[in-house]
């Protein structure tokens, strides 16, 4: 025979239709969303994976400071290669068309081989003056097909939307922190209409595939790292990205993957807590139900006929939000979800995919995770004898004696003692609050983090411009060669002279320096590019006085490397096994970048460069005497502030949803336990009422206790967030390149205990009204 | 009369269901008097204590109070009315239990201005090396003379005792019910109190039995003993 017990659940659960109305809307949502993004991931993952065979992704490209000859690519081909040429030219774009330069824009012939493109909207260029540009760049600018943009001052008629298979994130730089899709594009033109742009900005860029596809990630590093150096001693190497290491290609896959760790972290801390909260509601059930139990338990019901009853109402709950919540997934915040990740990424089209992995983790596993911690806690309960449940004490020791209390006044030792008597549910309200707050912090400090960090960088910029300079690779050797010789008087060496570009200027106020790009040697992970900078004595832009011997870091770089002064430092070539050994003098406050500082004097021993070698000017004026095809690069504040300006497009609205997230969990929580201690105490309160308290009287005792547990939880979830939050922090920064300062603005403090109390405000109101109804027969209801 | 009861009805329940709990009482109390209510189960007079007590209301007649009608008052002015004039002890005690004794009592001492000294109440309860007990681990005995105290702490002008005894043993029970004269002679309080215990009546100044809702009897009783001489 079915048990009849179960015949009580549809009334428990009318009877207590708000607790589980809110437990159920808040895990079906939270089950919706994290099964939609695992959806939206999964699918936007394979799709991504399906991209490299696909769209024929390169193994890697390298770029040359001229074009390759026909012998130095079949020399190179012999290397189990094939090369094709991925000629770039990089164009200030004006997208509004207001005679202003608002971003760069790197545009290539259209590929016919490797790295193909996928049309995602419109049509491709056939026309000179027509482009095809880069769809998540078009999105952030406002453009769409059929607009017009301005590209090296040429109209061009946008004819299509695409996203290139090697720049699903639009990293300008592999060694740039972060990419920038609102100031840097990517664009396909025709051949023609691409020659027509010249070559003053022509970038030699080739991709390669290996003949042999490699076997693992040793083997293709091996691989690298062979033709790395094939090339080196073959063709005149200016960059080399082998395709595991270029973050355009590999930075969009590694997030939607790591995203989804967290997202089911965070689903799972959601649904032990409120497996939490059904115990601890289920357990007070057990205390008033004690001599039903008593009773049935003298009968002849088992402990575990009893406990499938009481755990029943949780697991159907949470059955019916896993379910609905992944109907949800699939067609509501799939969308939504992949709508974030197109916001992010530059990713071809997607096809929505049944994610058997998913369904596990969103709908048996929170099962499963309710189950477990309900049993655990609730059949603890029911092992007490059937005679302790008819006399209704379910205290396990009878020598447990009362916690003796300070002589404090009376309604305050009351109130303590309610806060002992509910330490169960308070303890599990703190924990909710903290992580809470743990999101909130996060979803709150995030914009005011960027805006910080991009304040910080426009107010430490060394100079309004930095120009870095394509010095001649063989001007220094010639020079040696002359001297060496002393041939210097020959017609020969003037005429040599004569044609060697000048790299000097007359701009007022511009300063040389030397700059060149070194990987630091972590413990157990990959290293990452730090610009070494060789300064001028007395500089006017770089505040450092060289006088102790060392060089100083970036604090950025000392920060997230844990590095003191007086620490040696080792860095190495980026492709290369030398190695430079430097003592930490200290630290200089420059943000923008991962950047060792020295004299200009030590860099050019230390890199074995003549006495007057440069490759760089700082300058707050434009330089406009130096022949463009000599500056390789120029850095201003809007280069500077793209990691803050990226991060707040394409994660602004996350941050929103996290803070509307965590208030509500926040809210629920405190509404759920509030309620239970409430009807815990409902016999007292009904008791006190007779004996002639008045309402705000019982008011003061029952809220006053949570009020202050709310208070208190609010004050310490507020450090202990902070501190937790600074670990997170750093694991997570640890896999960026570059070091974004954890910066807290103090207001958010004040904001979120505002924002905390006044959510409690409302809930209290709400137990306000509902002790104001509990009637005074509940006690003598209560009498046995 | 101190308290006086008229034409008080009370019925549960709407159309064929409806029971009429009580039907018409009329009686009065002097002050200082013990006044045992006395009837079987469904006599009504737990109703009847419910609504003298104020935490029911009566659907006709008055209950007064020194002249002053419970009927007219307001939800504030009633719980002012239990708080001045009231003392409830109920058969399982309803004591708080996550207070320990001293703190049970001083739930009662804090709703009154002239409340008695508590160390010496306990004291008097035979309580005090108990006071800092939790309900749970005392005896019944222990636990009702411990809501008594809260009862009393404030030196109501009336106690109200609902079946005081009815979860405990003969000597326990005994032991209260000389615990509730004493009280009596004491401080003074009226007290009226519910019970089926025939026996009970006998301690009682006045004794007033139910049946269906009703008064059958009511008397004051010429030979009244102490609570230490009851037999049952």
């Amino acid at each position: 025979m079915k048990n009849p017990l179960f015949k009580r659940l549809p009334k428990e659960l009318k009877a207590d239709l708000g607790k589980y109305l809110v437990i159920f809307l808040f895990m079906t949502l939270t089950i919706g969303f994290v099964s939609g993004f695992l959806v939206a991931g999964s699918s936007m993952s394979a799709a991504y994976d399906e991209s490299f065979e696909k769209y024929n992704i390169e193994d890697g490209n390298f770029t040359l400071s001229s074009k390759a000859s026909k012998v130095q690519l079949e020399r190179l081909e012999k290397e189990g290669v094939k090369i094709e040429e991925s000629f770039y030219v990089e164009e200030n774009a004006d997208s509004d068309s207001d005679g202003k330069t608002d971003a760069t824009m790197r545009i290539y012939k259209n590929r016919t081989d490797m790295d193909l493109i996928c049309l995602m909207k419109g049509e491709l260029p056939k026309a000179d003056d027509e482009i095809a540009i880069d769809r998540m760049y078009a999105d952030n600018n406002n453009l769409s097909v059929g607009d017009s943009m301005k590209i090296a001052g040429k109209d061009m008629k946008i004819t299509g939307l695409v996203a290139l298979s090697d720049y699903s994130c639009l990293f300008s730089d592999n060694s740039d922190m972060m990419f920038d899709a609102v100031k840097f594009g990517v664009a396909i033109m025709t051949d023609s209409g691409f020659d027509s742009l010249g070559t003053t900005h022509l970038s030699y860029r080739y991709s390669w595939q290996y003949d042999k596809t490699p076997e693992n990630e040793t083997e293709e590093k091996n691989m690298s790292e062979d033709f790395m150096k094939t090339l080196a001693r073959t063709v005149s190497l200016t960059d080399y990205i082998p395709q595991y290491a270029n973050q355009a290609i590999h930075f969009a896959g590694d997030d939607i993957g790591g995203d989804q760790t967290m997202v089911e972290v965070l689903l799972y801390i959601l649904i032990v807590i409120m497996a939490f909260v059904f115990a601890v509601t289920t357990n007070n059930t057990i205390t008033k139900e004690a001599n039903v139990i008593g009773t049935l338990r003298a009968s002849g019901y088992t402990r575990g006929e009893l406990l499938k009853h009481y755990i029943a109402l949780p697991i159907l709950v949470t059955l019916a939000a896993a379910v609905i919540g992944n109907i949800l997934g699939y067609t509501y915040f799939k969308d939504i979800c992949a709508d974030m990740y197109y916001g992010s990424y530059s990713l071809p089209t997607y096809v929505t995919r049944w994610n058997g992995q998913a369904f596990v983790l969103t709908t048996v596993v929170p099962i499963v995770l309710m189950l477990v911690i309900n049993i655990v806690l609730i059949y603890r309960k029911l092992t007490l004898s059937p005679l302790k449940f008819l006399r209704r004490d379910l205290s396990r020791s009878k020598k447990k004696k009362a916690v003796r209390l300070p002589a404090f006044s009376f309604m305050n030792r009351f109130r303590i003692r309610i806060i002992l008597q509910n330490k169960s549910g308070y303890i599990t309200l703190f924990i909710g609050i903290l992580f809470a707050n743990i999101m909130l912090l996060f979803g709150m400090m995030m914009s005011p983090l960027l805006s910080n960090y991009q304040k910080k960088i426009v107010d430490n910029m060394v100079a309004k411009y930095q120009y870095m300079l394509n010095v001649p690779e063989d001007e220094e050797d010639e020079e040696e060669a002359a001297d060496s010789e002393e041939n210097k008087s020959t017609l020969m060496a003037v005429l040599q002279k004569m044609l060697t570009p000048s790299l000097d200027t007359k701009t007022e106020g511009a300063e040389k320096f030397c700059a060149y790009s070194l990987k630091n040697m972590p413990k157990n992970r990959d290293g990452e590019s730090i610009t070494v900078y060789g300064i001028q004595d007395d500089s006017q832009y770089v505040d450092l006085d060289f006088k102790d011997e060392g060089v100083y870091l970036s604090d950025g770089f000392a920060e997230k490397y844990n590095i003191h002064t007086g620490d040696e430092l080792t860095l190495k070539e980026p492709y290369e096994d030398d190695t430079y050994t430097f003592t930490v003098a200290g630290t200089y406050d420059y943000p923008a970048a991962l950047a060792v500082f020295m004299p200009i004097q030590e860099y050019r021993e230390t890199f074995d460069r003549s006495e007057d070698y440069f490759n760089g000017y700082f300058s707050n004026e434009e330089i406009k005497d130096i022949d463009e095809r000599y500056i390789a690069t120029t850095i201003t504040e809007d280069d500077l502030t793209k990691v803050s300006r990226q991060l707040t497009v394409s994660m602004g609205s996350l941050f929103y949803l996290i803070n509307v997230f965590s208030i509500a969990l926040f809210a629920i929580l405190i509404y759920l336990l509030t309620r239970l201690i409430i009807e815990k105490n409902t016999a007292s309160i009904s008791m006190v009422k007779i004996l002639g308290y008045e309402n705000k009287e019982i008011i003061s005792l029952y809220l006053t206790s949570t009020t202050w547990v709310v208070i208190f939880s609010i004050a310490l979830s507020l450090a202990a967030a902070t501190w937790i939050m600074t670990l997170i922090y750093k694991v997570m920064m640890m896999d960026f390149s570059g070091w974004l300062t954890l910066y807290i603005e103090p207001i958010i403090y004040p904001e979120m205990a505002v924002m905390g109390l006044a959510v409690y405000g409302v809930v209290a109101a709400m137990q306000y009204r509902k002790i104001k109804k509990i009637p005074m027969d509940q006690a003598l209801k209560n009498v046995e | 009369m101190f308290l006086e009861i008229h034409g008080l009805k009370k019925s549960f329940g709407d159309g064929e269901s409806r029971t009429e709990v009580l039907r018409g009482i009329d009686f009065a109390v002097e002050k200082g008097e013990i006044c045992v209510l006395l009837g079987p189960s469904g006599s009504g007079k737990s109703t009847l204590l419910n609504i003298i007590g104020g935490i029911d209301d009566a659907d006709e007649g008055y209950i007064s109070i020194e002249g002053e009608k419970t009927a007219d008052m307001n939800e504030k002015t009633l719980t002012k009315y239990r708080r001045k004039h009231l003392g409830y002890v109920f058969q399982m005690y309803n004591l708080i239990p996550n207070l320990n004794v001293k703190e049970n009592v001083e739930v009662g001492a804090y709703l009154s201005d002239k409340a008695l000294d508590i160390d010496d109440l306990l004291k008097t309860l035979g309580l005090y090396e108990h006071r800092h007990k939790l309900p749970n681990q005392l005896s019944g005995g222990q636990q009702q003379r411990t809501a008594i105290g809260r009862a009393i702490v404030k030196n109501p002008d009336i106690l109200l005792c609902d079946e005081p005894t009815g979860a405990l043993d003969y000597n326990t029970s005994k032991e209260i019910l000389k615990l509730i004269q004493e009280v009596n002679q004491k401080y003074g309080n009226t007290v009226i109190m519910v019970t089926h215990n025939d026996a009970i009546k006998n301690m009682a100044d006045r004794v007033i039995k139910l049946r269906d809702g009703q008064i059958r009897k009511n008397y004051v009783n010429e030979t009244k003993i102490s609570a230490e001489d009851l037999d049952w």
